[in-house]
């Protein structure tokens, strides 16, 4: 469980998070949902303890991470912004090195890793030095390393950002596997169909806000239209919204929704 | 222990999978015997004596005396070439020495008989050949000028009011300084080189990697993390100075110097003591350039500063080889001066005591953990994560 509560953070004259709070469940996907600039990695940064709030506090199952970041991390398996890896290191010795560093003995780390190759798929690529990966092939290794240790709680920035449609399918259902079995997942996206694919929950962010926040079918009920992407950008915009294509029969609304882009 | 363990590890496996990390940690050893075996033989080849030097002389039949001298003073006398100007400008031979016709009848009236050495002065090589010839020609000339005094009933020394003698009192372990003073400065610039890359790869690198962010969110101190990286720069700018220190000392068995006065080997016991005076500094130079390319904005950036860094070492060095200056204590404090003064003594055979190899261990030591610690807690800082 991922809890936020009122966190705030600046950088000079521009607030970049401005009272954030919300709480991922456990055996729940939370998204943060909003466009470029948002707050969004900035908030998970927050979380993962490599920012420190102006105010305000990010807890994972109740350890305050800037107090004890050490022990918080144990419990966490954070996909960064950043999500580089050794060229020169094998896809297997990069995971490896992650999971030395969790405190991993030998032997379970051994098991975990095989593991994570299976699920994953990268038994192709395990024992190639990871300088050619193509982009889908580093965001496996990178996810691997990140989760190596079994965390209960994972935090994933824009997980699918770069990858092909084959990939990003594998990855839903990677993480909706990681729900299945308790966890708590918080992932961050701009892209609306993303979220209402993947999320119990979303929270949207416009400005370093949070502007909206609820299952998907209540942010629905709440800004009173069917498309969710008609949703985040009325949330977005706030009072500035127009509904750029007039009023449309409620029927036709619907089947933009079902098809998940939102335009006629 | 065991993650640092593990993160010096992976920086070692890594650093020995990376070219420029191994060119770096090599790049003295191959080097600096070859630079210093060339200078030396070169400065050797000009000092010395020329073994047997066959001297073209051109009218040899007017100066039968002369040439009589010459002969006594090991010097071969063969026939000119036929061209003399053009055999000197092509360089088939460096001299000659020229008789001319009148010498014996200026001889025989006691006029000052003149000869000519035909040389090219812009040739270095052959100088000591010409110094050689010309002083053989004053001295026979010297000789027959106190005879011809002597015979008209005057003290010769009356014509020689001042005789230089030189008095050398330079043993040759002390010539030799001038050659080992090279040495050190080499196995400084191996302990700075050998460890750059591995040092601004796991920092400045890691961060251009996009590498560093989730590093540090792994539950490692970052005390810890810094420290592993630095261990494994300092195994390659330890080996690094080791393989030069060996390589340079293989290298000067190769050069025949005993034959010139100059006596270069040095102790087992004093190779022993450069690297017991250099394996600190190695500690000291490492930390230095993490926390220096922790400090970059990129990696380029780091590697500009590394090589400006390079220098250090040898400013205090050069001013050590070109300005014997004495070596005070206050030296011993400073890191990278002190392990300078400490060698210098060493190579020049002066007595070093045991707690100046303490005291200069120990302030590379404090200035390393220094630099660890700012390192780490630059590691911190959303600035220096994020590179700004």
């Amino acid at each position: 469980m991922i809890q936020v509560t009122e966190l705030n953070k600046r950088f000079g004259d521009v607030v970049a998070v401005d009272d954030v709070s919300f709480s991922a469940r456990d055996g729940a996907i939370t998204g943060l949902l909003g466009p470029n600039g948002a707050g969004k990695t900035t908030s998970l940064r927050m979380i993962y303890g490599l920012f420190r709030p102006d105010r305000g506090q990010a807890t994972i199952d109740g350890i305050d991470i800037a107090r004890r970041p050490r022990a918080a991390r144990r419990l966490l398996g954070a996909l960064p912004d950043a999500r580089g890896l050794y060229p020169r290191l094998t896809a297997r010795e990069n995971v490896r090195y992650f999971g030395q560093l969790h405190g991993l003995a030998k032997a379970p780390l051994e098991r975990r890793i095989d593991e994570l190759v299976e699920l994953l798929d990268m038994a192709e690529i395990a024992d190639r030095r990871a300088a050619g990966f193509s982009q889908g092939e580093r965001m496996k290794v990178a996810i691997a390393r990140s989760i190596v240790h079994g965390p209960k709680n994972v935090v994933l920035d824009e997980p699918t950002t770069g990858l092909d449609v084959m990939s990003i399918r594998a990855l839903r259902r990677f993480i909706r596997r990681l729900r299945a079995q308790g966890r708590c997942v918080v992932l961050s996206s701009h892209v609306m169909q993303e979220v209402s694919a993947l999320c119990d929950e979303i929270v949207v962010l416009a400005h370093g806000k949070v502007v909206g926040r609820g299952t998907p079918d209540q942010l629905r009920a709440l800004t009173g239209l069917q498309s969710l992407e008609e949703v985040f950008v009325k949330l977005t915009l706030g009072d500035r919204y127009v509904d750029e294509h007039g009023p449309l029969p409620e029927s036709n609304r619907g089947a933009a929704a079902t098809a998940g882009d939102g335009s006629p | 222990m065991s993650l640092l363990l593990a993160v010096f590890r992976k920086e070692l496996l890594d650093s020995i999978r990376d070219k420029r990390s191994l060119l770096s940690l090599l790049l003295f050893p191959l080097i600096g015997p070859v630079l210093m075996s060339v200078a030396l033989t070169q400065a050797v080849e000009q000092q010395a004596p020329v073994e047997s030097l066959k001297l073209p002389v051109a009218g040899a039949q007017n100066a039968p005396g002369l040439i009589a001298f010459i002969q006594s003073r090991d010097i071969e006398v063969v026939p000119p070439p036929g061209d003399i100007h053009g055999a000197i400008r092509d360089q088939d031979v460096d001299l000659v020495l020229v008789i001319p016709d009148d010498y014996g009848q200026r001889f025989r009236t006691a006029r000052t008989a003149i000869v000519e050495i035909v040389c090219d002065q812009s040739r270095p090589d052959t100088q000591s050949s010409v110094r050689r010839v010309r002083g053989v020609v004053e001295a026979h000339a010297q000789a027959v000028g106190a005879l011809r005094i002597l015979a008209r009933g005057i003290d010769p020394s009356v014509a020689q009011p001042v005789t230089v003698t030189e008095v050398d009192l330079s043993t040759p372990k002390k010539r030799a300084a001038i050659f080992l003073n090279l040495i050190p400065m080499f196995v400084l610039l191996a302990a700075f080189m050998g460890g750059m890359h591995t040092a601004t790869d796991s920092t400045a690198g890691e961060r251009e990697r996009g590498s560093l962010e989730p590093l540090l969110i792994s539950p490692i101190s970052r005390r810890r993390l810094v420290l592993g990286k630095w261990l494994a720069a300092v195994v390659f700018s330890g080996a690094s100075a080791t393989l030069t220190l060996a390589c340079t000392l293989l290298a000067l068995g190769q050069v025949p110097v005993e034959r010139f006065g100059m006596s270069l080997s040095l102790a087992p016991g004093e190779i022993a003591v450069v690297l017991v005076a250099v394996l600190p500094l190695s500690l000291f130079v490492c930390a230095a350039q993490m926390l220096v390319a922790s400090f970059a904005r990129s990696f380029k950036e780091a590697q500009t500063y590394m090589s400006l860094m390079v220098l250090l070492p040898m400013v205090p060095g050069l001013v050590f080889t070109l300005q014997p200056i004495k070596t005070a204590g206050w030296m011993m404090l400073v890191p990278l001066l002190g392990q300078q003064a400490l060698l210098m003594n060493v190579i020049r055979g002066e007595p070093v005591t045991w707690a100046a190899y303490w005291v200069t261990a120990l302030s590379a030591c404090l200035a390393a953990l220094i630099c660890i610690d700012v390192t780490a807690a630059l590691f911190r800082r959303e600035r220096i994560i994020f590179g700004r």
